[in-house]
C-alpha cells in the first residue's frame, strides 16, 4: 500500500496541483474572461514558477496576483484538496514584500494605516448613518454585546439602510448592545488580502482590548469579511481572546427561535439568497441566512443554480475592487443573472460588499431585481 | 523559435491586441496539460470567429509557426502541449450554442463550448448528450472531438464519435471545409467528419459541430456492489451484459482504489474487500426498477453485497467513493499516470492480473479504475517525477502496461488519445500499413507539417 501523507502538506504545496482543470469550471474570472493566466491552475502554475526562480517578482505577475476575488471556490472544487487561495495569499505576500504591490491597493493600505477606515476619510464619517438616530446611549459603552458595523456599512451612504435596520432587529429583541462609532477600526483584513498579514496584529490587539474593556461577552458583524478576521485571524493573534463571535445573522437566528423576535406577515414575495464567499465557503455558515428568510411569512426562498458551498463569487472580495474594478462588473452580471434565472424579484445579501456589487450590476444591466440586506428583509416583517 | 515582432502584429491585427499573449506568465500558464508534460509556446491567440481562426492559420502558413489548438486543456496525453513553441490558438472565445432543435434531435455548437454546459441546456429541454468525461465541466466539444471523448456512459451510449453529424473545419492552408449533414443517415461520399474525430488537431482545426441528441431517459437507478473477491467481479461483469441488460455505467474500483478512497474520505469501504462495481440502469422507470432487481441477484450470486438508490440524493452518496479516486491519488504521491487502456470484455480479468504483476515487477503502485463494462480501464501510476530512478522505473512500466493490452487484443487508449505520451507506442499497438496511411494523410492534409507538430504520428 502506498504511503500517505500529511494531508496539510498537501494542501498548501502549488507542486500538488495535478492539473485536472477542474478549479476553472467554478473560477469567477476564468469564466469571464476565458484566460487561462485568470483562473486558479494558471495562478498555481506562477505560484510554481515564482518559487523555482523561472519567473521573477514583477508588475505583471503582481497584476494578475491581484485579479483574483480570493472566493476560494476553486479550493471547493479542487480534487486533491489544495488550498487555493492560501497559496495565492503567498504568492502576493511575496509579490508586496517585493514593493510589487498595485497602486490602488497601496492607497488603501495606507488610508487603513493613517485614517483606520478603507476609504481614507475622517472617522467621524463613521457616525453618518445614525445620526440624529437615538444611538447616543449606545456608543462605546459597557453592553454584553458589540455590534462591529465594518467599513463598508458605515462608510458608503446607499447601504445606510444596512446597519440602521440591523439596529432596529436588534432593539427589538431586546438586546444589550453597543457601536464604537467613530472609534471602530478597519478589521485589517483588506492587509490580509494585499499580503501584508504582518500589518494586522497591532490592529487585532487594539481591537480586541477596545471591545473587552466594554465588558462585551459577544462581537457581532454585518460584514463576512470583518468576521472571518475576527473569528478566524484575531484569535490566532490574540490567543486570549475570550469572545464569542457572531455574524448577525447567527445572532438574530437565535433571537427568533427563542422567541425575542417576533416576524409579521410581509407581502407574498419569492426571494433568493446570495452566499458571500467569506461567510459560506470560508466560515460554512449557510443555514441561518436561510432559516431567518423561511422564517418570514409570507417570503418564499429559491436558490440560484450556484448555491453554498458552490455559490458563484460576485466579484467584490480579495481587493479585486481596488485591483481590477471592469473585472468585479463581469463576475458580478453573471451572477446576478444566476439570480434572474431563479424568477425571484429580489436576491437578499448577508454581505454588505456583496449587495454593492449586485446592487451596481443591477444598475448597470437595467436589471429589474431588487437587492437587499438580510436585516432589511427582516425588518419589513417587525413593525416599527 | 521566436516569433518576429511582424507576426505579433499580424496577429494583433486579426484578433485584437488583447486576445494575443505573449507575457512570460501567459506563457507559464499555457504550457501544459491535464499531465505533468510541458512546453511552452511562443504566442496564445484567442480567436473569436472562424474567419480569425482562417487568418491565424494562413500566417502560420506561411511563415511556417507551429499551431497549437487548444481549449481548457485538460487533456490527458500531451496533445495541447507547445513542446516545439508556435502559437496556442485557443478557442475558449468561441463559445456560443448556435442551435437546439427539438425536431431535428440536433444541437450545432461552436468548439468552445463547455461540455457540460451543453448538457444542462439540452436536458433542460428534455434532451440528452450522453458523452460525459470526467471532466465534462472543463472541457470543451473541440476537444472532445479531438479526442473522442468518451466517459462511464459511453458503455450504453458510445462516444463522442456517435454523436457527431458534421463539423466545420479549418485546414491547414487556411480554408473552411464542412463535412456530414444534420440527416439521420448519410451515405453520400467518405465520411470525411470521422477523419477529424480523434485526430488531436493535427488535421484541421474544428470550429462548429453538429452533434446527434437523444431523448432524455426518465429514470435512473444506481447499484453499488462489494465483492470479496476481484474474479467474481470480472465474471459479474460478464454475466449482466450476458443477462441482456445493457446498463448506463459498469464502473470498477480495485482493492488499491477502494483503500485510496477510504484513507482520504473514511466512507466506511470494506479494506478486505478487493473490487466494488457500480453500476447504472436508466430508462423507462419500470425497466429500470426490473433491471437493477436482475443486477442486484447477479452480483449477490457472484458474492457480493449489494446496495441501492433512486433519488438523486441516495445515488450520489453511492457515486462518492468513484468520484473520489482521482482526488484521493493526488493526495498519496506527487505526480500520477493515468492510462487508457481498453481491452476487449472478456480479457479484463486477464488485464487486471497483469496489471497487478506490473506493479509488482517494477515496485510502481497502481490503482485500477475505469469502465470495466467496456473494457476500458486507467491503470493509474503513482510516483515522484523529480525521482529520476522511480521516473525510469514508471516508464518501463508504462511500456509493459500496453504490452499486455496489445497481447490481450486491446489497444493504447480508448478514450484519451494519443497526444505525445502515447506516441512511442504507436508501432506496437497500430498495423504498420495503418500507420503508413496515417501518415499519408496527415501529409497530404497538411504538407508543411504546422498543425499540431510531433503529436499521434508525426515525429
Amino acid at each position: 500500500m502506498v504511503e500517505t501523507r500529511e494531508v496539510l502538506d498537501v494542501q498548501v504545496d502549488p507542486w500538488r496541483c495535478t492539473r485536472c482543470g477542474a478549479c476553472l469550471a467554478v473560477c469567477p474570472t476564468y469564466r469571464v474572461l476565458g484566460r487561462e493566466t485568470e483562473s486558479p491552475r494558471g495562478r498555481l502554475a506562477l505560484a510554481r514558477a515564482m518559487s523555482d526562480g523561472r519567473l521573477e517578482p514583477g508588475a505583471h505577475t503582481a497584476e494578475l496576483a491581484y485579479r483574483c476575488a480570493l472566493c476560494a471556490a476553486c479550493n471547493n472544487a479542487c480534487p486533491s484538496g489544495l488550498q487555493v487561495d492560501h497559496i495565492l495569499l503567498g504568492l502576493r505576500s511575496q509579490l508586496a514584500s517585493h514593493d510589487l504591490l498595485p497602486d490602488a491597493l497601496k492607497r488603501l493600505q495606507s488610508a487603513i494605516a493613517q485614517k483606520h477606515n478603507i476609504l481614507g476619510e475622517e472617522q467621524q464619517s463613521r457616525a453618518l448613518w445614525y445620526e440624529g438616530d437615538g444611538m447616543g446611549d449606545r456608543i462605546n459603552k459597557q453592553a454584553e454585546i458589540v455590534y462591529f458595523v465594518g467599513c463598508v456599512s458605515a462608510l458608503f451612504p446607499s447601504g445606510y439602510a444596512l446597519p440602521q435596520q440591523t439596529v432596529r432587529l436588534m432593539k427589538a429583541s431586546g438586546l444589550d448592545f453597543t457601536i464604537l462609532g467613530g472609534e471602530e477600526w478597519c478589521c485589517g483584513y483588506p492587509l490580509v488580502l494585499n499580503g501584508r498579514e504582518d500589518a494586522v496584529a497591532d490592529i487585532a490587539r487594539n481591537l480586541v482590548r477596545h471591545v473587552q474593556a466594554l465588558g462585551a461577552k459577544t462581537l457581532v458583524t454585518s460584514c463576512p469579511s470583518c468576521y472571518h478576521a475576527w473569528k478566524h485571524i484575531y484569535p490566532e493573534i490574540v490567543p486570549d481572546m475570550k469572545l464569542e463571535v457572531l455574524h448577525v445573522s447567527e445572532l438574530l437566528v437565535r433571537q427568533i427561535r427563542e422567541g425575542r423576535l417576533k416576524l409579521q406577515q410581509v407581502p407574498p414575495m419569492t426571494v433568493t439568497f446570495h452566499d458571500s464567499c467569506d461567510l459560506g465557503r470560508r466560515s460554512k455558515v449557510y443555514e441561518p441566512p436561510r432559516e431567518l428568510i423561511q422564517a418570514i411569512p409570507g417570503i418564499k426562498l429559491v436558490e440560484m443554480r450556484d448555491n453554498r458551498a458552490n455559490a458563484l463569487c460576485c466579484g467584490g472580495g480579495g481587493n479585486m475592487e481596488s485591483a481590477a474594478p471592469k473585472l468585479v462588473e463581469e463576475a458580478s452580471a453573471r451572477r446576478l443573472q444566476q439570480a434572474v434565472e431563479t424568477g425571484a424579484t429580489a436576491v437578499v445579501t448577508a454581505c454588505p460588499q456583496c449587495r454593492r456589487t449586485l446592487t451596481g450590476a443591477a444598475r448597470r444591466g437595467k436589471v429589474r431585481m431588487r437587492v437587499m440586506d438580510l436585516a432589511e428583509l427582516l425588518a419589513k416583517a417587525v413593525p416599527e | 523559435m521566436t516569433l518576429t515582432d511582424s507576426v505579433l502584429n499580424e496577429l494583433r491585427e486579426i484578433v485584437g491586441a488583447e486576445w494575443v499573449l505573449t507575457a512570460p506568465e501567459d506563457m507559464l500558464c499555457y504550457a501544459y496539460d491535464g499531465t505533468f508534460s510541458e512546453g511552452h509556446p511562443d504566442a496564445v491567440v484567442l480567436p473569436a470567429s472562424v474567419p480569425e481562426v482562417q487568418a491565424i492559420v494562413r500566417l502560420a502558413n506561411r511563415e511556417g509557426i507551429p499551431i497549437i489548438p487548444r481549449g481548457m486543456g485538460s487533456g490527458l496525453a500531451g496533445a495541447t502541449v507547445p513542446f516545439e513553441g508556435g502559437i496556442a490558438v485557443t478557442l475558449t472565445r468561441m463559445n456560443r450554442i448556435i442551435e437546439i432543435d427539438p425536431v431535428d434531435m440536433v444541437a450545432v455548437v461552436e468548439a468552445g463550448v463547455i461540455t457540460g454546459d451543453l448538457q444542462s441546456e439540452v436536458e433542460a429541454k428534455g434532451l440528452f448528450f450522453p458523452p460525459d468525461p470526467s471532466s465534462l465541466k472543463h472541457c470543451t466539444i473541440g476537444g472532445n472531438v479531438a479526442c473522442n471523448a468518451g466517459g462511464p456512459r459511453c458503455l450504453k451510449y458510445g462516444v463522442t464519435r456517435d454523436y457527431v453529424m458534421a463539423i466545420q473545419v479549418v485546414l491547414a492552408d487556411g480554408r473552411v471545409m464542412r463535412v456530414g449533414t444534420r440527416t439521420a443517415k448519410n451515405a453520400t461520399g467518405y465520411s470525411l467528419s470521422h477523419l477529424f474525430i480523434s485526430s488531436e488537431g493535427t488535421l484541421g482545426i474544428v470550429t462548429e459541430v453538429t452533434l446527434r441528441l437523444l431523448p432524455l431517459p426518465r429514470s435512473v437507478q444506481t447499484a453499488l456492489a462489494v465483492f470479496p473477491r476481484l474474479s467474481d467481479a470480472s465474471e459479474t461483469v460478464t454475466a449482466v451484459l450476458q443477462a441482456g441488460i445493457r446498463p448506463v455505467t459498469l464502473e470498477l474500483m480495485d482493492e488499491t482504489a477502494i483503500r485510496c478512497v477510504e484513507d482520504y474520505l473514511h466512507l466506511g469501504l470494506p479494506l478486505d474487500a478487493e473490487a466494488i462495481l457500480l453500476i447504472e440502469c436508466d430508462g423507462e422507470e419500470s425497466q429500470v426498477a426490473s433491471e437493477i432487481a436482475s443486477v442486484a441477484r447477479l452480483c449477490q450470486e457472484h458474492g457480493a453485497s449489494v446496495k441501492t438508490a433512486s433519488a438523486k440524493k441516495d445515488r450520489d452518496d453511492l457515486w462518492r467513493a468513484r468520484r473520489a479516486i482521482s482526488g484521493s491519488l493526488a493526495r498519496q504521491r506527487p505526480n500520477k499516470l493515468g492510462e487508457d487502456i481498453v481491452v476487449p470484455r472478456h480479457a479484463i480479468p486477464a488485464m487486471v492480473a497483469r496489471l497487478k504483476e506490473i506493479s509488482r515487477e517494477f515496485d510502481v503502485p497502481i490503482v485500477i479504475f475505469g469502465h470495466a463494462g467496456d473494457g476500458n480501464l486507467h491503470p493509474n501510476m503513482l510516483f515522484d517525477r523529480r525521482n529520476p530512478e522511480e521516473w525510469a522505473r514508471v516508464q518501463k512500466c508504462t511500456a509493459a502496461i500496453f504490452e499486455a493490452s496489445v497481447e490481450l487484443g486491446g489497444t493504447l487508449s480508448g478514450e484519451h488519445g494519443v497526444g505525445t505520451l502515447k506516441r512511442p507506442y504507436m508501432s506496437m499497438a497500430m498495423d504498420p500499413v495503418a500507420l503508413e496511411t496515417m501518415k499519408v494523410i496527415k501529409q497530404a492534409l497538411d504538407p508543411l507539417d504546422i498543425l499540431n507538430p510531433g503529436k499521434v504520428v508525426t515525429e
